[in-house]
């Protein structure tokens, strides 16, 4: 008899393999939120967010800007008195929301984590001028030239190669991605 | 020497070129070799945990099975990095079942993990392998009335793995001490730099700086050491947009603690880096410029 | 053999016929082997049930019987009643639990019925191989050991004394009192704390039926109900009792002071000869050796030379005594720890200078307290304008203690009324996860809080720092909390901060369950026979418990439980001798080798070896009947009666009934 999957269920089980306890726990006291540092830049805080999965609110915790604000500083799982993961159900819910595609799209986290990705793919390495036009277009013109600004200082300073560094083993590491996700050529 | 599989990460190949160059330096100074790991790659930072974990613990594992060829201790300056292999290689030893599908990857590169691994912070040897006797007994400069407030920030201390004080640690603290600084106690200093968000969500990372600079500010700190690339990015980088921001007008200079280390150990500052800074060390000089202070 | 068997199949309303099929194991029953009648009932425990076995008995010349229904220690005895009432022996009945240790156990209806019919089988090959046996009388010593001088064990220890018992009261602190001596009023009535309990303690120093032990700690229990060995040692006070009048001028002219850590939590001083308060009982005072100069460097002796009696009081010479009392029963009364605050640093105590524990506010708002009632900062003058009060510290919590302490909503609310009281203009805030109230008149305490003006928070404070972002924040305490009513993280900046800590289980409660021989749970609380039905005894026979020992409670609740174990044992007292369960074991002395063995394995001393015949010997009435020597012996000669070999394997070839036709079985070589 297979059970209709409800929201909170679906996140549930996101959580299954974590180590923490499931956030059905929580008792509310409101611990994550009054320790979150981003909670200000939150629509909505942790605790409500969690609140707002266990009533199936799915829009709205699949709308809320929450968990792209967390800056996984994981003091709210060091304290929290339920001993949930709260900062990685914050992961699980990045993860959920781009696999569905209902993210808020005036987001930047999103774009940056895709890109961020597919650079680890091109050569094995991270390189922040790569990241560079995933976010850039955000802080508008001054915010360009500020960035570009900052980035020839750098170069200047020797803290900023022009080009990326590409590991040797590259197509190793491709191959093991595949083998671990079957998706055909990773770009 | 004692040697170590060190793990730079990326961002010890750019924005904190003088993290590398002055670990390389103080290690060496104390007798330890931090032995490069050979053809290492992205530990997947924070961003790729976003998108899928298990790709993320594999790029993580190819790190550690690269140190276990080795047989030596995996060594990363980088929080971040250090939380994602501490972690990874944690569940790994737990769940049989991940291990078994990540080696499955592996053998791509013809590599596998048995474990367990230690995987360390760099300033963990510093601070149990060497230990602070040693220490003090190797410093040629002590870092005499320098103000030093240690910031440990997150993910060196959090989640929390056994026994260590996620609150109020000290040993960062000790360290300073070892080396003739004075350690400012400051309330700040295990709280959060933004980390990432400086990137995704820039007003909520600049407040956190903020708040930062302010209290080691307040409490009249010279110079913020800091163990981790992107928390001294964060606090040095961007601290002209705080100014610009907020109307401060702080010129908080934010060393590596490898560099200041450096220095009391008699290390020349080219060679740790120093002045690859956005914000200037002038005001530090007279620890910089007289070798014989003590 | 020609073993007629009565099995009987409970019903237990639902709880069992829910997922065990009741008709069908009853059915299969009675096609089992020397079965002569199984039935199923509704309820096998009413009087219609119980008839039902008497009955049969009589009619049919049942010789054993056997009931599957729920645990042995909610009604072995109610049906070994009904077979003594049908004419058998006790011992010639059997009961398959087929309650606890199946139907509530699963869903699975198929796999329940199969299970109860191994347990059912399991019983019936077992009573064939049952044996009658005749319960021991013990003679109950009427004298009572009652452990924990606080308001748990003076409750009980008067009780038993009123009704003309005696009792040893034994208590490790140089007064009588506990926690509750310390505290100012008590929630909700706000009675004064000493007003109502130092009557109480008088009663127990003068009464003639109390032997009160203070400064004093059990050191060993032996023997069982009715006759507990009890050895007590007596620690050197340095004054003797007989001759001292409680005049206290030894305390005045003793010319050193330190702090006093245990009765003033640290805020206020004592001297090094002292009474730990003016009401102590009994009045004679102590010497704190560490502190005491003569003691430390051989000099002073200021005491001595200013006590007024003669003979002189002061007795440096004096020794720890060791006491050996015989009593009947014990009462276990000690008490509650604080939780220790500093464990959880982000809350500042120790290093933020203003932030109290909940014990020293009690001190601090005690008109003869250190600071005569003076609600004031660490300075000891400033009195506070703003003050945050924060349950839950340690409480609820998984990092620390995972229950609720119960009492600490009460007494948080009880402190914001004293501030209110004592300094009209402060503001108070109250931060809480829940409110929790309830009990007589505890909630309309809460409405009266809330008319006096107290600011209610909900949420779990997350931490408390010295970090001030804005002006007003400088100087002072920042508290940072988030507001889940109006979903706002808020910063309040406060002078005081108050830490409502945990109720925890006495550091050393595990020690002390083992030196009474019974059991601890997963905090450290002793555990309860049944939490409803048996709150004060425990699984071991003769002891029993009272208060918080037993978990959090307030005073109204401890006063009941010390009450309620007293009634318990005065009924023991009353009867003077009770019926124990004839489960001993015994020896073959044809067979018995003489190695010993057994001898030093007895955790009850209860095994002698005859040196003349070289064989041991069990004494009946100390055996507990545990079954150690029984395993032990190498020989295989010491029985368990109730638990023969026989009996045992009878039991596991019945559970196995199904097994042994499904497998092949292969001995091991």
């Amino acid at each position: 008899m297979a059970a209709k999957l409800t929201f909170s269920k679906e996140i549930a089980n996101l959580l299954y393999a974590m180590h923490g306890n499931p956030i059905k726990d929580c008792i509310q006291c409101g611990t994550c939120s009054g320790t979150c540092p981003a909670v200000e830049f939150m629509d909505h805080s942790p605790r409500e967010l969690i609140a707002m999965i266990g009533a199936n609110l799915k829009d709205e915790v699949l709308h809320s800007n929450t968990y792209w604000s967390c800056a996984s500083c994981y003091y709210c799982n060091v304290r929290c008195p339920a001993g949930i993961d709260i900062a990685d159900l914050m992961y699980a819910l990045k993860r959920y929301s781009m696999w569905k595609d209902q993210y808020k799209k005036d987001l930047i986290g999103p774009k940056f984590s895709e890109s961020f990705v597919k650079m680890i793919m091109r050569t094995g390495r991270s390189f922040e001028p790569v990241l560079a036009p995933s976010y850039i277009f955000k802080y508008g013109t001054r915010g360009i030239i500020q960035e570009a600004q900052t980035a020839s200082a750098l170069v200047l300073k020797g803290r900023l190669p022009l080009l990326p560094k590409k590991i040797k083993r590259l197509e190793n590491l491709k191959r093991m991605v595949r083998r671990i996700i079957p998706i055909g050529e990773p770009s | 020497m004692k040697q170590y599989a060190y793990y730079p990460g990326c961002s010890l190949e750019s924005l904190a070129k003088s993290y590398h160059l002055s670990s390389i330096e103080a290690a060496r100074e104390l007798g330890l070799e931090l032995k490069e790991i050979e053809d290492w790659n992205c530990c997947g930072a924070t961003a790729y945990f976003h998108v899928d974990e298990l790709l993320a613990y594999t790029l993580v594992a190819r790190n550690l099975a690269l140190a276990e060829k080795e047989n030596l201790d995996f060594v990363a300056p980088c929080s971040g990095c250090y939380k994602n292999a501490y972690f990874t290689n944690d569940y790994l030893q737990q769940d049989p079942g991940l291990a078994e599908h990540i080696n499955f990857a592996l053998e791509e590169d013809n590599l596998h993990i048995s474990g367990p691994i230690n995987v360390r912070h760099l300033i963990e040897v510093f601070v149990e392998d060497v230990g602070f006797e040693e220490i003090k007994k190797h410093v040629s400069r002590p870092l005499k009335d320098l103000r030093v407030a240690p910031y440990y920030g997150c993910q060196l201390l959090r989640p929390k793995k056994d026994s260590e004080d996620v609150e109020n640690p000290q040993f960062f603290e000790d360290l300073l001490s070892a080396i003739g600084s004075d350690p400012v106690e400051y309330g700040s200093k295990t709280h959060c730099c933004g980390s990432s968000l400086i990137i995704t969500n820039r007003e909520a990372a600049l407040d956190m700086v903020y708040k930062l600079l302010q209290d080691a500010a307040n409490r009249e700190a010279d110079v913020i050491a800091t163990i981790c690339p992107l928390c001294n990015v964060n606090l040095e980088l961007y601290q002209k947009q705080v100014n610009r921001e907020f109307g401060t007008d702080f010129s908080m200079p934010v060393m590596y603690f490898t560099q200041l280390l450096g220095l009391a150990l008699g290390v020349e500052p080219g060679r740790l880096g120093i002045g690859k800074d956005f914000v200037s060390t002038d005001s530090m000089q007279f620890i910089m410029q007289n070798p014989q202070s003590s | 053999m020609s073993e007629k068997v009565g099995v009987y199949i409970c019903h237990c309303g639902t709880n069992i016929a829910k997922t065990v099929d009741v008709e069908e194991v009853a059915l299969w029953a009675g096609e089992q082997d020397h079965v002569d009648v199984a039935r199923e009932y509704k309820f096998m425990c009413s009087s219609l049930g119980q008839e039902l076995i008497e009955e049969d008995i009589k009619e049919k010349g049942l010789t054993k019987i056997v009931v599957a229904s729920c645990s042995p220690h909610m009604h072995e005895k109610t049906f070994r009643t009904a077979c003594v009432r049908g004419g058998l022996n006790p011992f010639m009945f059997e009961m398959a639990n087929i309650r606890e240790h199946d139907s509530w156990t699963t869903d699975d209806r198929e796999a329940a019925t199969l299970k109860a019919k191994a347990l059912t089988k399991a019983a019936i090959e077992r009573v064939i191989h049952n044996q009658p046996l005749e319960p021991l009388p013990v003679e109950i010593n009427p004298n009572t050991l009652v452990v924990g001088g606080g308001i748990a064990g003076i409750s009980a220890a008067l009780e038993l004394a009123e009704a003309g018992n005696h009792v040893y009261l034994v208590e490790r602190e140089p007064s009588i009192g506990g926690h509750m001596a310390q505290l100012d009023k008590t929630f909700p009535t706000l009675d004064c704390s000493a007003c109502i309990l130092t009557p109480k303690m008088v009663d127990v120093g003068q009464h003639p039926n109390i032997t009160l032990l203070t400064y004093s700690e059990v050191e060993a229990v032996g023997g069982y109900l009715g006759n507990f060995d009890v050895t007590v040692r007596k620690k050197a006070r340095y004054v003797d009792e007989e001759h001292c009048t409680g005049c206290g001028i030894c305390i005045e002219k003793c010319p050193y002071k330190v702090v006093d850590n245990v009765f003033e939590a640290g805020l206020g001083a004592r001297k090094v000869i002292y009474r730990p308060f003016p009401q102590a009982v009994p009045k004679y005072p102590v010497i704190d050796t560490e502190n005491c100069v003569y003691f430390q460097r051989g000099k002073c002796k200021a005491c001595q030379i200013f006590c007024p009696t003669d003979p002189n009081s002061i007795d440096f010479e004096q020794q720890d005594e060791i006491l050996q009392i015989v009593v009947g029963n014990i009462i276990l009364a000690t008490g509650f720890d604080l939780f220790d605050v500093s464990q959880i640093p982000q809350y500042g105590y120790g290093r933020l200078a203003n932030v109290f524990t909940s014990l020293e506010f009690e001190r601090m708002v005690n008109a003869s307290g250190p600071t005569d009632g003076k609600i004031v900062l660490r300075d000891l003058e400033t009195p506070p304008e703003s003050v945050v009060i924060i349950h839950c510290v340690g409480s609820r919590d998984e990092n620390y203690h995972k229950y609720c302490s119960k009492v600490c909503c009460m007494y948080s609310l009880k402190f914001a009324h004293l501030i209110h009281e004592r300094l009209p203009e402060a503001e108070v805030y109250n931060c809480y996860i829940d409110m929790r109230t309830p009990g007589k008149g505890y909630e309309e305490f809460y409405n009266r809080l809330l008319e006096e003006g107290t600011h209610f928070i909900r949420g779990k404070v997350a931490e408390v720092s010295d970090v001030a972002r804005i002006e007003e924040e400088e100087g002072k305490l920042i508290v940072q909390v988030a507001d889940t009513l109006i979903s706002k993280q808020r910063r309040i900046p406060v002078d005081m901060v108050i830490l409502s800590p945990a109720m925890e289980a006495r550091n050393d409660s595990q020690e002390v369950s083992q030196l009474f021989r019974m059991g601890c749970d997963f905090d450290g609380f002793f555990v309860e026979r049944h939490p409803k039905l048996d709150p004060v005894a425990t699984m071991t026979e003769g002891i029993y418990i009272a208060g918080a020992c037993q978990g959090p409670k307030d005073v109204p609740d401890t006063v009941s439980q010390g009450a309620a174990a007293a009634a318990r044992v005065a009924s023991f007292i009353s009867r003077g001798t009770v019926m124990m369960e004839p489960i001993r074991a015994s020896i073959n002395q044809e067979l018995c080798s003489g190695c010993r063995i057994c001898n030093t394995m007895c955790p009850y001393n209860a095994i002698v070896f005859h040196e003349d015949s070289n064989v041991s010997e069990v004494i009946t009435a100390l055996c507990q009947g545990c079954g150690t020597c029984v395993a032990a012996c190498p020989s295989g000669i010491i029985t368990g009666a109730h638990f023969t070999n026989d009996q045992l394997l009878a039991q596991i070839e019945g559970i196995l009934w199904d097994v042994r036709s499904n497998l092949d079985l292969v001995p091991v070589e």
